[in-house]
């Protein structure tokens, strides 16, 4: 069980415990000739280096404070900042005419990364990757978390952002309530059988307008923990017959069980993110899956009172391992970068300790790199340290990883075949019938 | 004296030349561009494009959610045009033959949410049928009929009619003010005559009113057909976002998710011509429907 205080000593944060299975290429250490797919860049840089970051729950503090010292560090770079909450549709024009910034980071609305490696707009960096080293001297891509995206064995991206979905509950209330916190798929419907008789509400809040947010939250672990990563990846690619498979029927049927019982809230459907989460900081339900950007998103209306409490979604049967599906969020090199060159080096200067434990304290989340000790650092958020003193427990957690994120050709329509299926309007098979139908069509589409 | 016949010419060519170039560059170009479009393959991110020729429109025909769509936006139509006609109509007539003394108050009133921008409506509306704090559910439960409150626009079954109201709601000042301007335009002789002659208000309204505004309430209607099929869809992305599960998607709504959701960028301006063939057939239905002028009868 996480609590405030369960802080693992020693646990150097995710190190060595987590199974971060790394998809390295077999790439044999890389020419470092400075050409824009290899080299380690890690001489000093100059000129122009345009950066379009994602502005959104986790702020961007952290992002102001690197851009200052990366100044500082190499005085004759100057950084043009794209940032904002819809940077990625105003820049939009500057990629379609072939005119991007040097860097991209990937993540919001309006951006998807399986897009621009289809359309060729990120460099590869399969051969560049390797060869970085941090300046204690090791791999960086030793260091990662979740290990770096891959399309055909080809990576195009650097995983910047460790991000997880859990299930989020307030510990206060529960101890309050004398509320066990789940630790399988049975104690989890037997808790959430029990809040809604003793506390008369529906105990899962969850969002009918991105329902992308259920389907990576609880569904993809669920997925993961019954097929692991493979079952995962040909669910996300839309392979034939993977959507079809009976354990995902099985698991679609576990859902429409909970509907059924009054788990998920009625008024879902017309909910974005944020109003469920609401909802959730109100007590108008008791556990929200959803991303590590909840605290910080949704700061200026904790109640006083109010303990976040994070646990992977626990789908597991008892006795096995909860699972977890990292989603990192990446940061790019364009393929038509002016100044890769600087770009690179950037992208090394931020992946590092300092900047991961400034990332924790600047915006309650994980930069992907192992080696952090949370447990010592009074700055990070409780929650966090719980958190990942749990993911680090090899006995009781186990990560599988996405190749890459699921495209939004197919997310679209299974997100609505799911919402269907959390309000009641369709039943397991015509939820695993329409997911199928959608991955056909995707497949005739690409 | 008499002009040259080439200097007339050369005279009117001049004089419509800014029009025609507006019109080339602000409609008929996009137009064309957005026809060329359809014709490709294309994420609508990048430069890269491919020629598919009338695949996008196979696709089209194929698609089991585009009946649906057209459908939803017909279903607006029909009651946009019946609620707003009703309303207008009504607050017009009362306003102009009722005599009242507050009538210019209650034109600033009934005429204010078009002033407001469509995503604040939306962003009002939400609220306004919101499950837990929204007024509707509120008074519901106040006036001991909470068993009716229910989340409008999260149930596939009423989130496309919660969405009218509002659609109705931003629109009758507009309508309302045209024909305004329409019964003020009758002399007040007839209507003075017509109640010596023994009329009703009823009668009078039917018989006098009516036959005498129809060509404004022909073309409200066909206003009203037009800036639905165009312009509804921005309150459905405010509201719903086409949810829940398509419930609420219109061609307007289907185009955007496409375009800038699924990176289908070509499929989407195939459905953009789609929408021109809809709206230009129920315009001309429209206009063939109502081509009699009950004053001709």
């Amino acid at each position: 069980m996480v609590t405030r205080r369960s802080v693992l000593a020693g646990a150097a944060g995710v190190a060595g415990a987590v199974a971060g299975t790394s998809l390295l290429t077999a790439c044999s250490g890389g020419n470092d000739n400075g050409s824009s797919g290899g080299g380690d860049t890690g001489g000093p840089v100059s000129g122009e280096l345009e950066i379009q970051y994602f502005i959104g729950g986790y702020g961007d503090a952290w992002w102001n404070q690197v851009f200052a010292d990366f100044e500082t560090a190499n005085p004759e770079v100057k950084i043009v900042k794209h940032g904002g909450s819809t940077i990625h549709q105003e820049m939009k024009s500057r990629w379609i005419s072939n005119d991007p910034p040097d860097l991209v980071e990937i993540e919001g609305a309006g951006i998807s990364e399986s897009q621009m490696v289809a359309d060729g707009q990120l460099l590869d960096l399969t051969e560049w990757l390797p060869t970085v080293k941090l300046d204690d001297g090791s791999a960086l891509q030793d260091r990662f978390i979740a290990p770096a995206n891959t399309y055909e064995n080809a990576v195009y991206s650097v995983p910047l952002i460790y991000d997880n979905r859990g299930t989020w509950f307030d510990q206060s209330w529960f101890t309050q309530q004398g509320w066990d916190v789940p630790t399988d798929l049975d104690s989890w419907q037997s808790s959430m059988s029990r809040i809604k008789q003793e506390a008369g509400i529906a105990p899962m809040a969850t969002t009918g307008v991105y329902p992308t947010v259920f389907l990576t939250g609880v569904l993809y672990p669920a997925f993961a923990g019954v097929g692991g990563a493979q079952l995962l990846n040909a669910l996300i690619d839309g392979d034939e017959g993977a959507w079809t498979d009976p354990a995902v029927h099985e698991i679609a049927t576990t859902v429409q069980e909970w509907v059924k019982a009054g788990f998920i809230d009625p008024g879902f459907a017309s909910l974005t993110h944020t109003q469920a989460q609401m909802n959730f900081l109100r007590h108008q339900n008791a556990y929200v899956p959803t991303g590590f950007w909840l605290p910080n998103e949704m700061k200026a209306d904790v109640p006083a009172d109010f303990e976040f409490g994070v646990i992977p979604t626990p789908f597991n049967e008892p006795g096995a391992k909860m699972t977890v599906v990292p989603e990192v969020k990446t940061i790019a090199v364009a393929e038509k970068a002016k100044n890769p060159d600087a770009a690179k080096a950037f992208i090394k200067f931020i992946m590092s300790e300092k900047y991961a434990a400034d990332f924790a304290r600047l915006s309650g989340g994980m930069l992907n790199i192992k080696g952090i000790d949370f447990a010592t650092s009074k700055d990070v958020p409780a929650y966090l340290q719980s958190a990942n003193a749990l993911l680090s427990d090899a006995e009781k957690v186990q990560l599988e990883y996405m190749a890459h994120p699921m495209h939004a050709d197919l997310s679209t329509p299974v997100g609505n075949a799911l919402v269907s299926l959390l309000l009641g309007s369709t039943d397991a098979a015509g939820f695993v019938e329409a997911a199928d139908k959608a991955a056909a069509a995707y497949r005739a589409n690409r | 004296m008499v002009e040259p016949k080439g200097q007339r010419r050369l005279f009117l060519i001049l004089s419509t030349a800014p029009a025609v170039l507006l019109f080339a560059v602000t409609v008929v170009f996009p137009l064309v561009t957005g026809l060329g479009y359809s014709l490709f393959k294309w994420s609508g991110t990048s430069g890269k494009r491919r020629f598919i020729g009338l695949d996008n429109y196979l696709q089209l025909i194929r698609d089991p959610l585009v009946p649906a769509v057209i459908g939803h936006d017909m279903f607006l139509v029909v009651v946009k045009i019946v609620g707003i006609m009703l309303c207008a109509v009504f607050f017009a007539v009362a306003l102009t033959q009722f005599k009242l003394k507050e009538a210019p108050f209650y034109r600033v009133v009934f005429f204010f949410p078009q002033v407001m921008a469509a995503v604040t409506i939306g962003v009002l509306w939400i609220f306004v049928f919101n499950n837990d704090l929204g007024l509707v559910n509120g008074l519901l439960r106040a006036a001991g009929l909470g068993s009716l409150a229910r989340p409008w626009l999260g149930d596939p079954a009423w989130a496309l009619v919660s969405i009218a109201v509002p659609v109705i709601w931003a629109g009758v000042g507009f309508f309302m003010l045209m024909i305004v301007s329409a019964i003020s335009g009758i002399s007040s002789s007839l209507l003075e005559a017509s109640q010596l002659d023994g009329a009703g208000r009823w009668r009078q309204f039917w018989s006098i009113t009516v036959p005498l505004i129809w060509p404004q309430l022909r073309d409200a209607i066909v206003y009203i057909a037009i800036t639905s099929l165009n312009g509804a869809f921005i309150l459905v992305m405010v509201m719903t976002n086409g949810g829940p599960d398509n419930a609420t998607q219109l061609m307007g709504s289907y185009l955007m998710e496409q375009a800038f959701t699924r990176y289908n960028f070509g499929y989407a301006a195939a459905i953009g011509a789609l929408i021109m063939v809809v709206a230009s057939t129920t315009v001309l239905v429209l206009r063939l429907l109502m081509r009699r002028n009950p004053l001709e009868d």
